[in-house]
């Protein structure tokens, strides 16, 4: 195991929007079976963090290190650019992201919106990917929306398929961006439920949740950030229960 | 005529923009213009109780004048002119008639065909702002006991010509550039002008390009225009600042 | 029947003109304005100033000087290089500017400027969170466009496709005008004529209304196709 690469390696990653500093030089290192999370108030800069790992969102400073691969850089006039969109295309097929608003793609059915990356990214058959991704969509419970379109799905519905659409890219890692956030409460517990099975079958996961019993029971690692910075961070036994920081202390008070 | 020195001195030595081409197109400008301004506001005139008309839910009322506008805004604006031009003057025994000195000039067919045309158009841009009154307004209206004559005169009109403003401004502009083709019927407006100088000159890019920039001047006017006035009218729809 | 005094079948071929001219122009505009719209919303400052003085202008300027301009300037450009030809290499060259090519190139022309508004609003309507989703599943540019962007973006076009066209269609009576026989000029000939003119002019009108309807319900049946998986709202 010493020598496989680490799936996923971040180191100092600022980034500003105009002359606000979100992110004030942060790293994170996934190594394979780790599930992070990161927790924050809002503007904390989790969700800018998680986006410039897959390069959404171009880190002004900072390395990216995926699979044992180094992204390349290079400065244009627009700022800092990635050097070879080839290698970000490719850096991205092996990190798949599950979005807050699931971003299915609207005009394709379910089956079709998890095809749609393994047949015309990774190149696979498209027989094989659809025995795939029917195989997938029993794990979340929708085999019979296959054919359904993502309006006519409930947002449950939309978020379970669009970790299917994830899972079918047999990705090194997968980042979750507030993935429970735009759903009903009750619609909450359909996907957390998927996402808890995935960690335990040992996936490496990045995830930014509000969700702390999730945090709690499910991540190896805990990283409480504050205005840009790390205020906190390891295992959950350690940050959610015994908090240091008073910041931190205040962020997990029962909210009434 | 001193004012006009400048200009001559400007047009010294240029073949085709001697100070008569530019009357030409100084006449044409001003028929263009009268066309379209007459023709406007007839055809706003008109517009107006038809849009009444065809939001009613008579259907005697309001399909008698939904034909007429699918018919003119279904066919090009050529061949209304075409018919109305021609049917005038092929009319039997027009020729004998008080009424031959007027209808000869292509000018009044002209500007039928263009009232008509601009007319069925505002008709369907008025009936899509009346359709847009918000419901609760005329359910207020009506519970304070308005008749509907009062409730289309002082709420669902006022509101919905606000409404109409943009599109209105379009159908202005669109009507300006359809004008054109009075050139068509022997009329001499801006483009009758530029096909005369054209061919006196045989010089298509200094005849139809300054015809053009003509054209441009004016359709920024016009769009200028609206923009002021959609300013002025609608600055109550917008939402209020620092809220 | 109406007596058409022997004019019937060059009205027919000046209706096949005149269709010929609308589809040939409607597939050049949607070429036009497809770039058009790509050049507007483009990073480069200079396409982005052609794009937008070319849809400026067209819109400003009435369809008839430009046709006429086209066509005219057109000519008088192509004897020009034809004659410095002739004095450079002696070839001896007349190319005649056809009515239908330059009726085809002008309408293309015209309506490329409007598609390109038309495609550059539905361009924009596309959800972000629609392109980032390919983006991050590792497409490339061009697929995300072809997989995406594209079929996305014609559901939101087609209502201004459809409005463009029928805009369109009625334009083409305008080559009657540079000398195209399409079925306007053979019906205004035709009347003056036999001063008849109701014979022949409202036949025309009532093929207009036909083709308009015929394309208004073949838009209904496209967009139906394109709205696939929006109708669960």
């Amino acid at each position: 195991m010493a020598d496989t690469p680490i799936p996923l390696e971040v180191r100092n990653i600022k980034k500003r929007f105009g002359d606000t500093e979100v992110l004030k030089g942060l790293s994170l290192e996934a190594r394979k079976g780790d599930v992070i999370t990161l927790i924050g108030a809002s503007g904390s800069g989790k969700s800018t963090f998680l986006r410039c790992m897959n390069l959404l969102e171009q880190p002004d400073e900072g390395d990216l290190i995926v699979h044992g691969e180094e992204i390349r850089f290079k400065q244009t006039k627009h700022g800092r650019e990635p050097a070879d969109w080839k290698q970000v295309v490719r850096m991205r097929a092996k990190l798949s992201m599950v979005f807050q608003s699931f971003n299915l793609w609207s005009h394709m059915t379910l089956l079709e919106n998890v095809i749609e990356a393994p047949i015309h990214v990774l190149g696979k058959p498209k027989k094989e990917a659809i025995e795939h991704a029917r195989a997938l969509l029993e794990r979340v419970g929708l085999t019979a929306r296959a054919d359904a379109y993502p309006a006519q799905m409930s947002g449950g519905q939309q978020q379970r398929g669009a970790i299917a659409r994830a899972l079918a890219m047999d990705p090194e890692v997968m980042l979750f961006d507030e993935p429970t956030s735009a759903l009903d409460p009750e619609l909450v517990g359909d996907v957390l439920k998927v996402m808890r099975d995935l960690a335990e079958e040992g996936r490496t996961m990045v995830v930014v949740t509000h969700e702390m019993g999730f945090a709690r029971d499910v991540s190896s690692q805990v990283i409480y950030l504050h205005q840009g910075l790390v205020e906190e961070a390891g295992p959950p036994q350690e940050v959610l229960v015994n908090p240091t920081s008073p910041r931190l202390k205040q962020f997990l008070a029962p909210k009434y | 005529m001193t004012e006009l020195t400048w200009l001559n001195e400007l047009l010294a030595g240029n073949r085709i923009f001697t100070p008569q081409t530019i009357g030409y197109y100084w006449d044409g400008l001003v028929l263009t213009t009268q066309l379209v301004f007459l023709s406007l506001v007839a055809g706003l005139v008109l517009a107006i109780p038809l849009a009444i008309g065809r939001s009613s839910g008579r259907r005697w009322i309001s399909l008698p004048i939904y034909v007429y506008t699918y018919v003119f805004r279904g066919t090009p604006l050529l061949i209304q002119l075409y018919i109305i031009y021609y049917g005038v003057v092929f009319f039997d025994g027009i020729q004998q008639t008080f009424l031959w000195p007027i209808l000869r000039e292509a000018f009044y067919p002209a500007l039928i065909a263009f009232t008509l045309n601009t007319a069925a158009y505002t008709t369907e841009i008025f009936r899509g702002a009346i359709k847009a009154t918000p419901r609760g307004e005329i359910e207020a209206a009506r519970a304070y006991g308005m008749s509907q004559g009062l409730m289309m005169r002082r709420i669902v009109l006022p509101s919905a010509f606000r409404r109409a403003l943009p599109a209105y401004g379009n159908e202005v502009i669109f009507m300006l550039h359809a004008s054109a083709i009075a050139s068509v019927v022997t009329l001499m407006d801006i483009t009758g002008a530029a096909r005369f100088v054209y061919a006196r000159f045989y010089a298509p890019f200094e005849a139809f390009l300054f015809a053009a920039a003509i054209y441009l001047c004016l359709t920024f006017a016009i769009l200028y225009f609206f923009r002021y006035l959609e300013k002025k009218l609608l600055a109550h729809l917008k939402p209020q600042s620092g809220n | 029947m109406i007596d058409l005094h022997g004019y019937g079948p060059r009205l027919l071929e000046g209706a096949g003109v005149t269709l010929q001219l609308a589809v040939l122009s409607l597939i050049l505009a949607l070429i036009l304005g497809l770039l058009t719209a790509s050049a507007k919303m483009s990073r480069n400052w200079l396409l982005h100033k052609v794009a937008t003085l070319y849809t400026t202008v067209i819109r400003g300027v009435p369809d008839l000087v430009l046709m006429l301009l086209l066509f005219f300037g057109g000519q008088m450009a192509l004897n020009v290089a034809t004659d410095a030809i002739y004095d450079r290499f002696g070839v001896d060259w007349y190319i005649n500017l056809n009515a239908f090519a330059a009726g085809v190139l002008t309408i293309g022309f015209i309506f490329g400027a409007y598609m390109g508004e038309t495609f550059r609003g539905a361009f924009m309507a596309v959800e972000h969170g629609q392109i980032e989703a390919g983006k991050a599943y590792g497409m490339s540019p061009w697929l995300v466009f072809r997989r995406i962007r594209f079929p996305q973006m014609m559901r939101h076009a087609l209502p201004g496709i459809s409005n463009n066209w029928m805009v369109l269609l009625k334009t083409t009576a305008l080559v009657s005008v540079i000398g195209l026989s399409d079925m306007v000029r053979v019906a205004a000939e035709a009347s003056r004529a036999t001063h008849e003119p109701f014979t022949f002019l409202i036949p025309v009108a009532v093929v207009y209304l036909l083709i308009a309807s015929v394309s208004e319900w073949m838009f209904a049946r496209l967009q139906k196709r394109y709205n696939v998986g929006f109708g669960g709202h």
